[in-house]
């Protein structure tokens, strides 16, 4: 099982790869480490920060696994695309970049994740059609209290740099 | 009527409250104003900002609306775990004061959509608190400043 590790102001969590699940998934999130960006957090989807994929690292995957219905854990890591047509909103606090399409990994680090608007809202999670993926394809081992106290202080405080690598390959 | 001044870092907007729907709600808010709290933005609700009053007021239940829009100005009780990382020891939601900037928002309890009392609709600098507010997100929030502005027609 491959792990990756999340760097964020100085504090670190372990994740483990889902590569039994969803192995295309995790074979394109592991080609394009290490991806380094300002975290923003979200303001739908409860405790959770976003890492916005660019330039070459950006991914647009197509789905893959277990249907998700917006049931989300702490600690749950998510490849998430939205097409530029489902984009909700100015979305000003993003760079010019993400504003329409949007790629990012996904890291809820507590409690509630997924909850809020975006899991009491069907529509948003474009199960039904391709205008939309999140695939669950990494989970964090435990959450370093350190860890969660940096990723809430994101919403607080402002971006904060984020650094996905491999670990031990 | 009666206008409240909304200062936001560093923009301002203007409000005018609903005191014929919510008589009850605007008489207290009235009482209570000047208030400048921590800002915070909704991180299960999209484009809203609120602050956290942390009086012990109750507030009854009052020209409630579950489709909350831009500009309006609401209060209710949001889930603690909302507010703070983990769940207080004894407390279970806090009395809010915010307001919704842009579409597709909505105000959500644990389970569903979350009955809010309308207090006000902002009348001037939407546009500006719609642009603060994303900035903060990027950059940092800062502090929330509610004032009267004029009442009965007097500045």
């Amino acid at each position: 099982m491959r792990k990756l590790l999340v760097e964020l102001g100085g504090t670190r969590a372990v994740a483990e790869m889902h590569d039994d699940i969803v192995p295309k998934t995790c074979d394109a999130v592991w080609r394009v480490l290490p991806v380094e960006g300002m975290a923003i957090h979200a303001n739908w989807s409860s405790r959770e920060i976003m890492l916005h994929l660019h330039g070459e690292k950006i991914l647009r995957l197509p789905p893959e696994g277990p249907v998700r219905r917006g049931t989300t854990a702490p600690g749950d890591i998510v490849y998430f695309w939205r097409s530029p047509q489902m984009s909700r909103g100015k979305q000003l606090a993003y760079s010019s970049e993400f504003q329409r399409e949007l790629s990012e990994l996904a890291i809820f680090y507590g409690d509630p994740a997924g909850g809020g608007l975006a899991a009491d809202d069907p529509a948003r999670s474009g199960r039904d059609s391709n205008l939309q993926v999140s695939t669950l394809f990494a989970t964090l081992i435990d959450i370093p209290r350190e860890f969660a106290r940096k990723c809430e202080d994101v919403r607080h405080t402002g971006l904060q740099r984020l650094l996905v690598t491999r670990l031990g390959q | 009527m009666t206008r409240v001044r909304i200062t936001l870092g560093r923009v301002e907007a203007f409000a005018q409250l609903d005191e014929k729907n919510a008589p009850k709600t605007t008489k207290w808010l009235k009482g209570i104003l000047p208030i400048e709290r921590q800002a915070v933005h909704s991180m299960e609700n999209g484009r809203e900002v609120y602050v956290v009053l942390d009086a012990p007021y109750h507030i009854e239940e009052e020209n409630q609306t579950i489709y909350q829009t831009v500009g309006d100005l609401i209060v209710y009780y949001k889930p603690a775990i909302f507010v703070k990382p983990e769940w207080p020891r004894h407390v279970r939601d806090f009395l809010v004061i915010g307001f919704v900037y842009e579409r597709d928002s909505a105000i959500r309890g644990m389970s569903g959509p979350l009955a809010t009392n309308l207090v006000g609709r902002i009348t001037e600098g939407i546009d500006e608190l719609a642009r603060e507010a994303p900035r903060m997100r990027r950059e940092g929030f800062e502090k929330m400043r509610i004032s009267l502005a004029s009442r009965d027609g007097n500045a």
